[in-house]
């Protein structure tokens, strides 16, 4: 029996982490399943999932990670899985939309639109943002599963747009898609 | 996920540059309509056109809204009527397109496109009571249009058929004199017409197709426009080749033709009829910035018609094909860049200005679609004038193996210089002068068939 575990692994970026993060997976015979790393401004983030034989516990993982950091710079976390890892291909919604937003930078602007989300019992799947000459855009990928119609939230988006002096737009994933994709299913 | 980058360069086109689907024309073959009296055709015609698009319109509205992309135009071609008519008399023809014209309302198209006609190498009796049907057929209804394929490269031509339609053009104008001359807005004469073209007036369902498809035509040449704008804002002018300007037209259609070749693919899978082509034609419309007058102004010249237009429009038409083919499953219609003057503002700005003149044009059309298209020029000219005129834009489409088009308005009681206007997607434009009028009618006169060109030697 197997047992999941989620790790996820914050550091200062230099060469070497991903290497030694997985140098102890391997040590306790662990196999990896997903990993997704970036980098922010020079700090590195990685969320991976592994599996390890059912007597590895999740304080020797912990603690076998925590060794292989020669300057003692992670901060690691590491849970059991609640669920079954799903495999297969992850495929995204029918109701995937992306909303773009642009403003002047100031606080409270992803908090802003993060409530206006999830208000609507909208999900967001990604986000991403970055702060360039005090201009401050917010790219999010958001289900609209539950939400009973487009328009409707377009309104409210233009209306929420007005307020939050941001630019917002909201288009459908495919379009993205198809406009930088080669191939087109 | 994409790239952020990804992300806002589409963001951009599609916010800034108004991007949209300029026309989804569904077309429907009407040949099993036919019965042997003219009623029972009618009554066939409506019945099959309202029940394939029935949920057409509301189809591409809903699709429209749900990707942020409208489809600005909804419209049906049909078999070219001459054939579903054949053996009818002109009133018979009229009749057949009171018929068509009560279809496009039900059917809540725009425009619907195919009282047509193929006759370039030789006319039936009931191609020409059809041909003669056609003054009144667009004078009594609105929404139908008419085009006549009367040369190809393969057949010459039909220089009977040619004098008929110059006579067409001005029985037309003078039956709808109280507009403008604007019947003969929805008529247009071809060489080697495309049977998938979704615009209009050409618009018909060729023999060839299935018995019902989609053509797509994407959006129009603000898109260009607003690219070429923004890549020499970002990089200046003089840090660029003109190479990049094509690569950019390139790139910017590809990412275009993508957009109506997904809205064209769900149209078609909701209503379960098949997807013909993406036409991938930049169609300007009388709108201030989506001129293709303009992203000549952009590449270079200050005047359109000055040297060098010629030559910008051949690297944007390349262009634009390049970037598409790749883009799209299938392409076709005319898929090149029109230059209908009165639907261009910037065009018909050039004409009121002396700029731009009808030999200057024909020249551009050597280079691009469609031809001769949306010319308003004085009411006075001959029917013969107007056939010779023609027949220079068929020969330029007969040698060089390519559609060409003549959509030619004289304009009743005015002369160059005065303005006319349509409104809406058919523009506005000062009538554009003629010269040597008149003195073409002897070669009109011949009648009979310029013979095909020879296919080989090509130099």
């Amino acid at each position: 029996m197997q047992r999941q575990m989620i790790i996820s692994v914050m550091a200062k970026d230099r060469p070497g982490i991903i290497a030694a993060v997985t140098g102890a997976i391997f040590e306790l015979n662990g196999d990896l399943a997903d990993l997704n790393q970036s980098i922010l401004r020079g700090y590195l983030t990685m969320i991976l999932i592994a599996s390890f034989d059912a007597e590895v516990s999740v304080d020797e993982v912990f603690a076998n990670i925590s060794a292989a950091d020669s300057n003692n710079e992670f901060d690691i976390i590491v849970k059991p899985m609640q669920s079954t890892l799903e495999t297969g291909a992850v495929t995204l919604p029918a109701k995937t939309y992306i909303v773009t937003a642009q403003g002047v930078n100031r606080s409270g602007l992803v908090y802003g639109i993060s409530s206006f989300c999830y208000q609507r019992n909208i999900n967001i799947l990604d986000l991403s943002t970055t702060l360039t000459d005090g201009r401050y855009t917010m790219i999010l990928q958001i289900d609209l599963s539950h939400v009973e119609s487009i328009k409707d939230l377009r309104d409210d988006l233009d209306r929420y747009a007005q307020e939050a002096q941001m630019h917002v737009m909201m288009q459908h994933y495919e379009i993205f898609r198809v406009t930088n994709e080669v191939t087109m299913k | 996920m994409l790239r952020s980058d990804q992300i806002l360069a589409t963001v951009e086109m599609i916010q800034k540059e108004n991007l949209d689907v300029r026309t989804v024309t569904m077309g429907i073959n009407l040949l099993d309509c036919r019965s042997d009296d003219v009623e029972t055709t009618c009554y066939n015609i409506e019945r099959k056109i309202q029940s394939l698009a029935e949920n057409f319109v509301p189809t591409c509205d809903r699709i429209g809204r749900k990707l942020g992309i409208p489809v600005v135009n909804k419209r049906i071609s049909v078999t070219p009527i001459a054939l579903v008519g054949a053996g009818y008399n002109r009133a018979q023809f009229v009749r057949l397109a009171r018929c068509l014209e009560k279809s496009a309302d039900i059917a809540g198209v725009d425009i619907l496109g195919g009282f047509s006609a193929q006759v370039e190498k030789g006319l039936s009796e009931s191609d020409r009571e059809y041909i003669l049907a056609i003054p009144e057929a667009l004078a009594v209804t609105n929404k139908v249009c008419a085009s006549i394929n009367i040369a190809s490269s393969q057949k010459g031509i039909n220089m009977d058929a040619l004098a008929m339609v110059g006579q067409t053009v001005k029985d037309l104008a003078e039956n709808t004199r109280d507009s403008g001359g604007f019947g003969a807005a929805k008529f247009v004469a071809f060489c080697n017409q495309p049977g998938d073209n979704p615009f209009m007036a050409g618009a018909i369902h060729g023999t060839g197709e299935a018995d019902a498809v989609l053509n797509v035509g994407v959006s129009g040449p603000g898109v260009i426009a607003r690219s070429l704008e923004r890549l020499i804002a970002t990089n200046g002018a003089a840090n660029l080749l003109i190479d990049d300007i094509a690569e950019e037209i390139k790139q910017t259609t590809f990412r275009v033709t993508r957009c109506g070749e997904l809205v064209g693919r769900q149209v078609s899978r909701e209503l379960g009829i098949e997807f013909g082509v993406v036409d991938l034609s930049l169609a300007p419309t009388p709108t201030v910035g989506d001129s293709v007058g303009e992203i000549l102004h952009i590449v270079g010249v200050d005047a359109i018609g000055a040297p060098g237009s010629t030559a910008i429009v051949a690297m944007l038409n390349d262009a634009v094909k390049k970037g598409g083919i790749f883009a799209s499953k299938a392409v076709g219609g005319l898929s090149g860049a029109f230059i209908p003057v009165m639907e261009d503002a910037v065009l018909a700005e050039a004409v009121g200005r002396g700029e731009l003149c009808l030999e200057k044009l024909e020249a551009m059309t050597c280079v691009c679609s469609v031809g001769l298209d949306m010319i308003a020029i004085p009411g006075s000219v001959d029917a013969a004038t107007i056939s010779a005129i023609i027949a220079d834009e068929m020969a330029i489409g007969m040698v060089n193996n390519k559609t060409t088009a003549a959509r030619i308005i004289p304009v009743p009681g005015k002369e160059a210089g005065d303005h006319v206007s349509f409104g809406g997607l058919f523009g506005a434009s000062p009538i554009m002068p003629v010269r040597n009028v008149g003195k073409s009618s002897r070669f009109v006169a011949w009648g009979g068939r310029i013979p095909a060109p020879v296919h080989s030697f090509k130099n």
